[in-house]
């Protein structure tokens, strides 16, 4: 079955660590989404192999994203199950999808082979992901900041940009939580050092391969309506009627 | 040359940039905080050090720029509680000796945290 438009499948485990991601991409997901995507969330326990593959093949969603423990050819999920490896039979089931894997590592081997499985585009890190866990998963700006950076890649997908857009939306991101530890209104917390430098890494790791022109959220047709249009159509329609009232009046002579 | 930049340069650093080392200058550690001094007294010595904050250059070898970047990660670290602090989606969890330890061992994950200490150096001294 071939990818489904508007279509989202976003995989959140929370052991080992996980929910310092998840909780961030949940949030993520309530605040970018729009009327008509079909969304699933698979959250802690459902976030396991058979569940993804489960829905991968139900719902052929045309984006996949997840966060999980990785390395050159692995992403796991929940538990550390292994969900994929370069050695997996059935890659086939990201054919045609856009797949963004928060983990680390997979842009070594595992990307490359989800591309050559035929996804379209692929999102992930050629070393390691570092995170902050020196306060509980979403108390902080600090605990957060890696993570807002990560998934604005998807919070632009969700919004209806294209896959070239959305990575340039992330990579933006990233400077301005950089910028945000040096020089912006975090630069005297007590985390700022840690921080900075944790985003400077993971920025430099990012990739991002595959096409740059998917759309797997194209917006739904809308009418167009500003403030001026009422006073264009009164106005359109006191011209008419003056109109007409000066055709009917030259006739009445 | 003008004063200003070097004060506008040093105003928008954080309090823990203003203390770490950052440039060398004929064989001498300095902080920001020790340019900005030093190019306010008006020395010949700030003279120099301005350019270099001009340049956006450390005056440094890429030898300096190693021992730099890892006293700075050394003094950063050491002010950290020493519990866990830094994790990563390959499932390692370090506190700030062990993070230190790594990067003491030069091993991956230390080299990943000099590389990067030096593209932060880079990035702070082109902060205007």
């Amino acid at each position: 079955m071939p990818a489904l438009e508007n279509t989202f499948l976003f995989v959140e485990p929370q052991q080992h660590y996980l929910d310092y991601g998840s909780v961030v991409l949940h949030d993520i997901i309530s605040k970018n989404r729009r009327a008509g995507q079909i969304i699933t969330e698979l959250i802690g326990p459902d976030a396991n192999p058979d569940r993804v593959k489960q829905e991968l093949g139900r719902m052929s969603p045309i984006v996949t994203c997840g966060i999980g423990h990785g390395n050159e050819t692995t992403y796991t999920v929940e538990c550390t199950a292994k969900l994929f490896d370069t050695s997996s039979t059935d890659l086939n089931l990201l054919a045609d999808k856009v797949v963004s894997l928060c983990s680390c590592l997979t842009a070594v081997e595992l990307g490359p082979a989800i591309i050559d499985a035929e996804a379209v585009a692929y999102t992930g890190y050629k070393t390691e992901f570092w995170f902050y866990i020196g306060a509980d998963p979403g108390t902080t700006r600090a605990v957060q900041s890696p993570f807002l950076a990560e998934f604005e890649f998807v919070a632009s997908l969700l919004q209806g940009k294209n896959t070239s857009s959305a990575r340039a939306d992330q990579l933006k991101k990233y400077d301005e939580e950089i910028n945000y530890w040096i020089s912006g209104d975090g630069k005297n917390d007590t985390d700022a050092s840690e921080l900075s430098r944790i985003l400077e890494m993971n920025k430099a790791n990012s990739v991002f391969l595959g096409e740059g022109s998917v759309q797997p959220s194209p917006s739904a047709p809308t009418i167009l309506v500003s403030g001026t249009t009422p006073w264009l159509w009164i106005g359109m329609a006191a011209t008419m009627s003056f109109l007409i009232y000066r055709e009917i009046k030259g006739k009445s002579y | 040359m003008t004063k200003q930049v070097v004060s506008n340069w040093f105003s928008k650093l954080g309090q823990s940039e203003k203390n770490l080392p950052l440039l060398i200058y004929q064989g001498i550690v300095y902080t920001p905080q020790a340019v900005y001094d030093e190019v306010m007294r008006g020395s010949p010595l700030g003279d120099a050090l301005q350019s270099l904050i001009e340049k956006q250059s450390f005056g440094t070898s890429a030898e300096d720029e190693q021992t730099v970047a890892k006293l700075r990660l050394t003094q950063i670290m050491r002010t950290k509680p020493d519990k866990p602090l830094f994790a990563t989606l390959s499932g390692k969890v370090f506190t700030p000796s062990e993070l230190l330890g790594e990067i003491e061992n030069n091993t991956d994950i230390g080299r990943q945290w000099v590389g990067t200490e030096i593209s932060h150096m880079r990035r702070i001294v082109s902060v205007r």
